[in-house]
């Protein structure tokens, strides 16, 4: 009888003791506290806790940065900017209950969910609550549809695919490539899909397919044994940086010393997550919108900014948040202090807006026009590489 | 030619991990009678205990090796000890659920203390890639193999052999005669959770050394693999965990390169379906017969 009572209080103390840990790590809170007139607040939904985490917290530091400086700097028609971050664990019912949070918090303008999912969930309701949403990272093609008052700062997903088609054919890279996509994933799938259908047009050829899901990520064996046989001289890898480190960790050695491995935005932060040898992402071809190690003196300041302040290098998350709370600001003045849905949505596509992400304008569909520049790593540095994409925008949009 | 080779070796390499843990499971299953789904979250606790020993503490590969296998061992013990002790009357059913609710506590403290990023597993021993005929072999491969084969006839031996062995097996067959006959079940069963888990170890550092990045999730699917290779041998019977475990491997390292990666699981599971339909107790149980 004893024992038990000890084992259940020793089952007590390990549930006290995480659910105190929870605590201290779910402190993603309101920003500043001045008076509620006299303040324009903003609103993010995303993973603040749980495997995400990562995504979540880069928009949150990349946004509070923005909202820093644009207090500093007298903020937006004389009023200061408020923002609230709402834990959402990534999941999207949860991202429905944090939305509503907000909303008794007396937002004015929601930067989105962090995911896709997340964004999906609430679009509808911001809609009907006449609520302006400047989406900053949720790429799936459908995720905005439906509301004429969202728009987004990231590159939708099927546009990357097109574009990443254009600039193999664009450079010269190939004409035959082999494909590495997560099956059950939808930033994947959706590249993969995009990507081959404009490949139809380009006349490359597509000679090796191989595919994984995410509970088989742990184990390419098989696909690096196809795809090395294939014969392929470029690797198109629409995935996220954490597979990849892990298809290049296996890939290592096998394939060809010419062999690139293209990927989409999905691969940023590659070089963190191979930290313990950065020679693995070495021939990794990057087509991303934000590049922390470009001379432009705007992106320096930023990630000098962004380094002192949190610690850690700004990834694209960090960089679209970033961009959208400087582009609130200008959608704010351009509607002459309104914050009402339908103003700030009418002054959007007159917008140009030049960020860290790139120079942007916005289509009325809510999706943005921005170049993106392809990096080429090796022993862990990434160099610009080939042309730039920017031709290919019109024809892509 | 040269690709079937290739494909049979990534099947063994696979296989012999899924067997590594299989042996865990099997094991507790055996004798304890409960399936423990939290095995494969100890392996993840273990591939930790050798990152934070190599990478934060600066041990040698020798004691990393140890402190895994005493922190797996350990944690067996605890969580037996904290979860399903309280429980041994209690239907099998309580104490299924009791496993789940572990897995995710060990996940869930794991994503606390190190957060969602995969971390990389320390190199604990610098094998050097052999090539025959055109066909290059891992040697972590190999030594997989080997100390999956030595830890299986350890163990077999153990069982068989010696008198805690012997404890086990009356223990499996029958609690209340194994006490009556002065044989201390709790103990017996605490032994077998730390032998248990202590392969664990051994499968944490071979998962860490063959497929590099751990993270909290890192034990799940493995575990349900490892759990599927186990039935798929013979629950209980620790030749029919390795046999099971290669088994799986080569069958969804074919699958995938042969008929289609998008296929390679409902392949595999297809399989343990056929298999289970034909032969109820897997391919090396046997039938439990009631004695009256």
């Amino acid at each position: 009888m004893k024992k038990r009572v000890f084992a259940m209080l020793m089952a007590v103390v390990m549930a006290f003791s995480l659910m105190a840990c929870g605590n201290k790590a779910d402190n993603g809170g309101s920003g500043g506290t001045a008076d509620a007139a006299e303040t324009i607040k903003l609103g993010v939904v995303g993973p603040l806790t749980g495997g995400y985490a990562n995504y979540g917290l880069s928009v949150q530091h990349g946004a509070e940065l923005a909202v820093k400086e644009i207090n500093a700097a007298g903020g937006v028609n004389g009023k200061q900017l408020e923002l609230s971050a709402q834990d959402s664990q990534g999941d999207p019912e949860s991202a429905v209950a944090a939305y509503g949070k907000l909303m008794d918090w007396g937002m004015n303008v929601f930067l989105g969910g962090v995911l896709s999912g997340e964004t999906a969930s609430v679009v509808a309701a911001a809609k009907a609550d006449d609520m302006f949403i400047m989406e900053t990272t949720g790429s799936a093609d459908k995720c905005i549809d439906g509301n004429d008052k969202a728009f987004r700062i990231c590159f939708y997903d099927s546009y990357q695919g097109t574009a990443a088609a254009n600039y193999l054919k664009d450079n010269a890279l190939a004409d035959e490539v082999g494909v590495l996509y997560q099956s059950d994933n939808d930033y994947s799938a959706g590249l993969y899909n995009a990507f081959v259908a404009e490949c139809e047009k380009t006349g490359v050829t597509i000679k090796e397919t191989q595919t994984f899901t995410a509970a088989t990520a742990t184990d390419f064996s098989t696909q690096v044994n196809a795809l090395v046989n294939s014969g392929v001289k470029v690797v198109f890898i629409p995935i996220y940086a954490e597979e990849a480190s892990t298809f290049l960790t296996q890939a290592k050695g096998k394939f060809a010393e010419d062999v690139y491995f293209f990927g989409g935005d999905g691969l940023d932060g590659i070089l963190g997550k191979v930290s313990q040898d950065v020679t693995i992402a070495d021939n990794v071809l990057m087509m991303t919108p934000f590049a922390a190690d470009s001379t432009d003196p705007k992106v320096q300041a930023f990630v000098k900014a962004y380094e002192e302040a949190y610690g850690a290098t700004p990834d694209q998350f960090a960089a679209d948040a970033y961009d959208a709370v400087y582009t609130v600001k200008a959608a704010v003045e351009a509607a002459g202090g309104s914050t009402s849905g339908a103003d700030l949505a009418a002054a959007m596509t007159s917008l140009t807006v030049e960020g860290v992400t790139g120079t942007m304008t916005w289509n009325a569909d809510g999706n943005t026009n921005k170049a993106a520049s392809a990096i080429l790593y090796k022993n862990g540095v990434g160099t610009l590489f080939g042309q730039n994409a920017a031709e290919n925008t019109d024809a892509a949009a | 030619m040269t690709n079937l080779i290739q494909t049979l070796i990534s099947g063994l390499s696979l296989g012999s991990i899924y067997a590594l843990i299989a042996l865990g499971y099997t094991m507790v299953y055996g004798i304890a009678k409960m399936l423990n789904f939290a095995h494969g979250d100890v392996i993840m606790v273990g591939a930790y205990s050798g990152i934070v020993a190599v990478a934060q503490m600066g041990l040698s590969p020798w004691v990393t090796v140890i402190v895994s296998i005493a922190v797996c061992a350990v944690l067996g013990v605890v969580i037996e000890f904290c979860a399903y002790k309280p429980l041994r009357q209690a239907a099998p059913l309580s104490v299924l659920i009791t496993a789940i609710g572990v897995s995710y506590l060990l996940q869930n403290a794991a994503l606390l203390l190190f957060g969602s990023q995969q971390m990389a597993y320390p190199t604990l021993l610098k094998l050097p890639m052999l090539t025959v005929g055109g066909v290059q072999i891992d040697g972590i491969t190999l030594l997989t193999l080997a100390v999956t084969a030595a830890l299986m006839a350890a163990l077999t031996l153990f069982i068989d052999r010696t008198k805690l062995g012997k404890a086990m097996r009356a223990v499996s067959e029958d609690k209340g005669a194994a006490t009556l006959m002065g044989i201390n079940v709790d103990r017996t069963i605490t032994l077998t959770f730390a032998i248990g888990s202590a392969l664990a170890a051994f499968a944490s550092m071979f998962y860490g050394m063959t497929y590099v990045y751990i993270k909290p999730t890192t034990g799940a699917m493995p575990g349900i693999k490892a759990f599927t290779a186990a039935v798929f041998g013979g629950i209980g019977s620790i030749p029919g965990a390795m046999i099971g475990g290669i088994l799986l491997g080569l069958i969804e390292q074919m699958s995938k390169t042969y008929i289609s990666t998008l296929w390679a699981d409902a392949i595999v599971f297809a399989v343990l379906v056929v298999v289970l339909v034909v032969k109820p107790t897997g391919l090396l149980g046997k039938p439990m017969q009631e004695k009256v």
